[in-house]
């Protein structure tokens, strides 16, 4: 995620994370089609549909959507909790704000309440998000 | 043969938990009603008042959009798949 960020950057960039029993093993880049890019995405939708049939076949769950916020906080905009629509996954947001690249995970829920979720990296290149911390809630 | 309605987890809640449905051969919104009659409150999820689809929810009939075939009242025939998937969108402002 931090190296699709890096490399879209000033655009943000944005992709799917899956996985079985609350673990990720499949990371899909996807195209950013805003009219804005640096400062709103759209995933394309044809890959999402690719994607989400990727993730089917491949006996897997949509855990997380990842997007990269290049000069701000990686926290929800009220923009991101407007279009967030999917309760069930994590939103991950990756800050370029610094020269340290900040990874932070949450829940939006239907009602658009953000809860902050901990981030635990298991071992490389495999990350178990925690579904079972009550987290911060805002 | 019948029509498979496929919808993400996204919609879950609006189906009893159900992502996989099977409905009679129709246009979309015939084929939205017949869901939102077992399911009360799906159609608000996916048409908005005028009956047209939401601008944030994409609807395919197998790798068709479904806003280039008609919209809301493309024909869906039998032995078609559709998936209703919300789009995936935000940003910083």
């Amino acid at each position: 995620m931090i190296s699709h960020a890096r490399e879209e950057a000033p655009r943000e960039a944005c992709g799917l994370l899956a996985g079985r029993g609350g673990g990720i093993t499949r990371l899909i880049r996807c195209a950013n089609v805003h009219s804005t890019p640096t400062t709103r995405y759209v995933i394309d939708p044809r890959e999402q549909l690719k994607a989400f049939r990727t993730i089917e076949g491949a006996g897997e769950e949509l855990v997380a959507i990842y997007h990269s916020h290049p000069v701000s906080q990686p926290y929800p905009s009220p923009t991101d909790r407007a279009e967030a629509h999917y309760p069930d996954a994590f939103y991950i947001l990756v800050s370029l704000r610094t020269g340290k690249p900040e990874v932070r995970a949450f829940r939006i829920d239907a009602e658009k309440f953000v809860r902050e979720v901990p981030i635990a990296v298991e071992r490389r290149g495999l990350a178990r998000l925690l579904t079972n911390s009550p987290g911060r809630g805002h | 043969m019948a029509v498979t309605v496929r919808l993400p987890g996204a919609l879950r809640e609006a189906t009893g938990g159900k992502t996989k449905l099977e409905v009679s051969a129709g246009t979309l919104a015939d084929i939205i009603s017949d869901i939102d009659r077992r399911h009360p409150g799906f159609r608000s999820r996916v048409l908005d008042d005028s009956g047209a689809i939401r601008t944030y929810v994409n609807v395919y009939i197998g790798d068709d959009d479904a806003r280039a075939h008609g919209g809301a009242g493309a024909a869906v025939p039998d032995g078609s798949e559709i998936m209703v998937i919300p789009a995936m969108a935000g940003g910083s402002a």
